[in-house]
């Protein structure tokens, strides 16, 4: 796992907010053209659950990662600093906190309409 | 004993001093006259080139807008034709896009971005000079097109199959697809030594938080550029190939699809959008913080919505494809992002509003620019939030709503900023002011105009009327609309005119501009207007994100070479090497010299692009071998090289040469390349899947038509290859070079070993490309396995070389440091495409 203060960490929850969403639309288009449930099953199809449970799964680890970070912000009496003046830690850590935070949300935006919706249709 | 100088002798023995510096660094760095300046590299006289070269293009396009309107002006006129207005709105949209827009802005970013971070150039001038000939002669090549009455005319975005050999028999498509590809390779050489020189050139101590805003814009238009052109630029290649060479990836029958095409344009095509406004809001982020006399309200905030329209805006290209039959709850997910997109967008709006709020704003003349920006960019955004719900993009989709959207989106987003930075920028090129009423006369004109053309043109689409049509009927209730929007648009012409007029006479009568005119706070204003060849004789320690604000004796410090490097004896170009976090410097990076390959590897590319028009293959094969041996020239004389940074004996008096070390920006711009490189790779990767998954006629062979055992004994080999050269590397750079040469040698030995067998492969294959899809992205995924693994060959035979003639050794092990990723990533392709082309087929139950 990366340092909360790691500059990957700039970009990390949208690079898994990416996965998270090119899973999602690849494997709709893989499993409609596969193994396509029934129109009349609306949205209670394996397809939307395993929507459902991925972006579950991702937001939750998106928000774990949101707080990690933001509890790394404050300096630490820790004396690895990786040679970083604190206050680029603390920037790092912060806007990597809003954006996991940000990446949950888009998670819980892009997911939500398989409540809803049909997969196939 | 001396005697004590009095004040004014000193002063005059440091102005000597100084001035004597100066003249020592410009003999060095200045350009050469005449017509030898076509060789010169330096970052300024580049970007200059590209910016003058993109206002023209942009007033070719613009004269073609004027056409249409024209035409558009009457119901049931004919004064174009169908042909030609086809050509002409295809051309626009090319020549805009491709020809300014982008350009443009990266003229903006390279001549800055040095200027900002305290660097004295780009990472790779050679390759900024590259790009800038590729640009030229790719837009060359696609503009001459329509003067030969053969242009493009399947609009901007050249949909399969209208695109295709059946509708589009003649050259036009053919001259669109090379020519954007030659264009693209200038854009994706910005977009690498772009984002080097912003993580790797900042002046000392200057950290991540300290970056100005612009760099960080800058540093996210360029990832994007890095992952967004290769998908068009595989689309292109593609579809030439497929009319050209008869092969088989969007024709439906043998087992191609269409829509493949729309995919890899728009995966493309919506970053693109993204690409420009970044830019130009970083323009805006830079210009309205001075106007208002403060720092940017939320630095953060806008660094986070830097990053997070840099991701959405690539989650959003199928909102392009709502009316192509995709399931509902694709759909969704597709309209959840571009919805999402806002959010940063109004980040970063709010952040303008709260800066402008709680600053004491002067308006000048760019400041005008801005308001207008903010004005008409945020009515093209409203208008964006209503096409990304489907039902709404149904009913306008394809009509003038759209068109005045886009317009609203980029013209506002991107045309607005950059008239605004223009202005403001003009008196560091040139030294001069423009004059205030000419530009006002100038917004004006453009600002009244731009929304009577645009804005009656959402009601002209929401009338029904379509784009692309080149005539209508009268009494559709679109008359007197589409006369109010040409009209329009001639008053915004007479706007532009009026701004050309006030920029080329501002050179010649321009006020002299003092130093520093607007008070701004960033380091570019530090140097002398218009800039000397180096930008700055000294580089200062930074450690304030408002350097001239906090250290504004910076003005005059940088100038005296009271700093750090003020020192030009070696002759040659040198700046800093600096950490991508902390801003502190590790090492010296030496610059090229003014070199005429990038001009030859250009003319050689170009009669490559030519002659594949012209399907004079034999030439084309020429061009490429020629162009191969130019940039291997290009790469010889590099590192100790005697014609480069050869080893001197007072090396460990100073910070190492970034040659003599093992992570230069080489290395970067390598890994930074092979991003742009990967996704082309995952593109092509995306079509086999999507072929295979969604093309009605897939046709699969029960067997792999590719012989196994020769493929998986050449990839061992090339495993055995890249181990060995990995050993290699990681034993020099702790520098032990102690049978390097040997090892070297025997690198290239089984790597030749490995392209030979593959080559075996491919000759061997059974492949019919011109009849199955399935085979055509086979004979393209072996042809890119096999140049890969040609090039490694090449250049690690080539190190082996320098090893012999001492240019890379124990104390200069950068070179095969930067070759290192190309073998580990071309080993990665290698057994990735092994898994998804050969195994993945064979366990699905059909090769």
């Amino acid at each position: 796992m990366f340092s909360p203060h790691h500059p990957v960490q700039l970009v990390l929850g949208l690079i898994i907010w990416s996965l998270f969403f090119v899973a999602v639309y690849s494997g709709l288009s893989v499993g409609c053209a596969f193994a396509p449930p029934s129109p009349e099953q609306g949205a209670l199809t394996w397809i939307n659950a395993s929507v459902l449970l991925l972006m579950l799964a991702t937001m939750i680890y998106l928000l774990c990662n949101a707080y990690y970070c933001w509890r790394a912000r404050l300096p630490s009496k820790s004396s690895d600093n990786q040679g970083q003046p604190q206050k680029v830690r603390e920037f790092i850590a912060r806007i990597a906190a809003s954006e996991y935070l940000l990446a949950a949300v888009a998670t819980l935006l892009v997911g939500l309409p398989s409540v809803y919706l049909p997969p196939c249709v | 004993m001396n005697e004590p100088q009095n004040p004014s002798q000193s002063d005059e023995q440091n102005l000597d001093n100084q001035s004597r510096l100066h003249q020592d660094f410009a003999r060095v760095w200045d350009a050469p006259k005449g017509w030898r300046t076509l060789a010169t590299v330096n970052h300024t006289p580049v970007a200059m080139r590209f910016m003058v070269t993109g206002i023209i293009f942009f007033l070719i396009g613009g004269v073609m807008a004027m056409l249409m309107r024209t035409q558009l002006a009457l119901p049931g006129q004919d004064i174009l034709g169908p042909e030609l207005y086809n050509q002409l709105f295809t051309m626009h949209g090319t020549v805009m896009m491709f020809l300014f827009a982008i350009p443009v802005l990266e003229a903006f970013a390279m001549y800055l971005i040095p200027k900002m971070v305290g660097a004295r150039d780009l990472a790779f001038p050679r390759l900024s000079s590259l790009g800038y000939y590729c640009y030229l002669f790719g837009g060359i090549i696609l503009l001459s097109s329509i003067f030969m009455g053969m242009a493009p005319n399947s609009g901007w975005f050249m949909y399969t199959p209208l695109s295709g050999n059946i509708y589009s028999p003649g050259k036009g498509s053919d001259f669109w697809l090379l020519g954007i590809t030659f264009v693209e390779i200038s854009a994706l050489g910005a977009g690498a030594e772009l984002v080097v020189s912003i993580l790797r050139m900042r002046a000392n101590g200057m950290t991540l938080r300290q970056m100005p805003i612009f760099c960080w814009y800058i540093l996210a238009m360029s990832l994007m550029i890095v992952f967004g052109f290769p998908p068009l630029i595989l689309g292109s290649i593609l579809l030439e190939l497929e009319r050209s060479a008869g092969m088989v990836f969007f024709a439906v029958e043998g087992g191609g699809d269409p829509l493949l095409w729309q995919h890899l344009f728009w995966l493309f095509g919506h970053p693109e959008v993204y690409i420009i406004f970044l830019p130009a809001a970083g323009i805006v982020s830079t210009i309205l913080p001075v106007f208002a006399q403060r720092p940017l309200v939320g630095y953060a905030w806008v660094v986070l919505s830097i990053t997070l329209m840099g991701f959405v805006s690539f989650g959003l290209w199928v909102h392009h494809m709502f009316t192509v039959g995709i399931p509902q709850l694709a759909q969704a997910f597709f309209s959840a992002a571009s919805m999402l997109v806002a959010i940063p967008t109004a980040i970063q709006i709010f952040a303008w509003l709260a800066t402008l709020w709680t600053g004491r704003v002067v308006y000048n003349l760019p400041m005008l620019w801005i308001i207008g920006f903010l004005v008409v960019f945020v009515c093209g955004g409203l208008t964006g939030v209503m096409l990304a719900l489907v039902p709404f993009n149904w009913q306008v989709h394809d009509t003038h709503f759209v068109v005045a959207h886009m317009h609203y989106v980029l013209v506002g987003g991107m045309l607005f900023p950059v008239m605004a930075g223009l202005y403001y920028w003009l008196p560091h090129v040139s030294g001069r002011l423009p004059s205030d009423n000419l530009g006002r006369w100038g917004f004006w004109l453009f600002f009244i105009g731009f929304n009577a053309t645009f804005l009656l043109m959402h009601v002209t689409g929401l009338l029904g009327m379509p784009r692309r049509a080149y005539t209508y009927e009268a009494g559709l209730g679109w008359d007197w609309l589409n006369l109010l929007s040409s009209v329009g648009g001639f008053v915004m012409a007479a706007g532009v005119a009026m701004i050309i007029v006030d920029i080329v006479m501002h050179f010649r009568f321009g006020q002299q501009s003092k130093r520093n005119p607007w008070q701004a706070d960033t380091l570019e204003w530090a140097m002398p207007t218009p800039p000397n060849s180096y930008n700055f004789a000294s580089l200062p320690d930074i450690h304030s994100r408002n350097p001239l604000w906090d250290q504004p004796q910076l003005l005059t410090s940088i100038d005296a070479g009271e700093h750090a490097l003020a020192e030009i004896h070696h002759e040659r170009r040198e700046t800093f090497g600096s950490d991508a976090v902390t801003g502190k410097i590790s090492h010296i990076i030496h610059l090229p010299n003014n070199s005429w390959l990038p001009l030859y590897a250009s003319l050689t590319l170009a009669v490559v692009c030519i002659s594949l028009l012209l399907r004079i293959y034999p030439l084309a094969l020429a061009g490429t071998v020629a162009t191969f041996l130019v940039l291997l020239r290009w790469g010889w004389v590099n590192g100790a090289h005697p014609g480069a940074a050869p080893l001197t004996k007072d090396e460990h008096l100073r910070l190492p040469l970034h040659s003599r070390t093992c992570d230069g920006p080489g290395l970067w711009g390598m890994v930074v390349s092979l991003m742009a490189n990967g996704t082309l790779y995952v593109s092509l990767l995306f079509g086999w899947f999507y072929l295979w998954t969604v093309s009605p006629h897939w046709i699969a062979p029960q067997q792999s038509p590719l012989a196994l055992s020769p493929l998986l004994a050449s990839g061992v080999l090339l495993t055995m290859a890249v181990f060995y050269y990995n050993r290699l590397v990681a034993r020099l750079c702790k520098g032990d070079a102690r049978g390097l040469q040997s090892g070297l040698w025997i690198v290239t030995g089984l790597g030749l070993l490995h392209f030979t067998l593959l080559l075996w492969v491919y000759v061997q294959a059974p492949l019919d490309p011109s009849s199955l899809a399935h085979d055509s992205v086979l004979t393209v995924m072996l042809l890119y396995l096999l140049l890969h693994s040609g090039a490694a060959v090449v250049l690690c035979g080539l190190q082996a070389q320098r090893v012999k003639l001492g240019y890379v050794g124990a104390n200069l092990p950068y070179e095969p440091v930067v070759l290192r990723p190309f073998w580990l990533y071309t080993l990665a392709v290698f057994w990735i495409s092994f898994a998804a082309f050969v195994l993945l087929p064979m366990s699905w139950g059909g090769a």
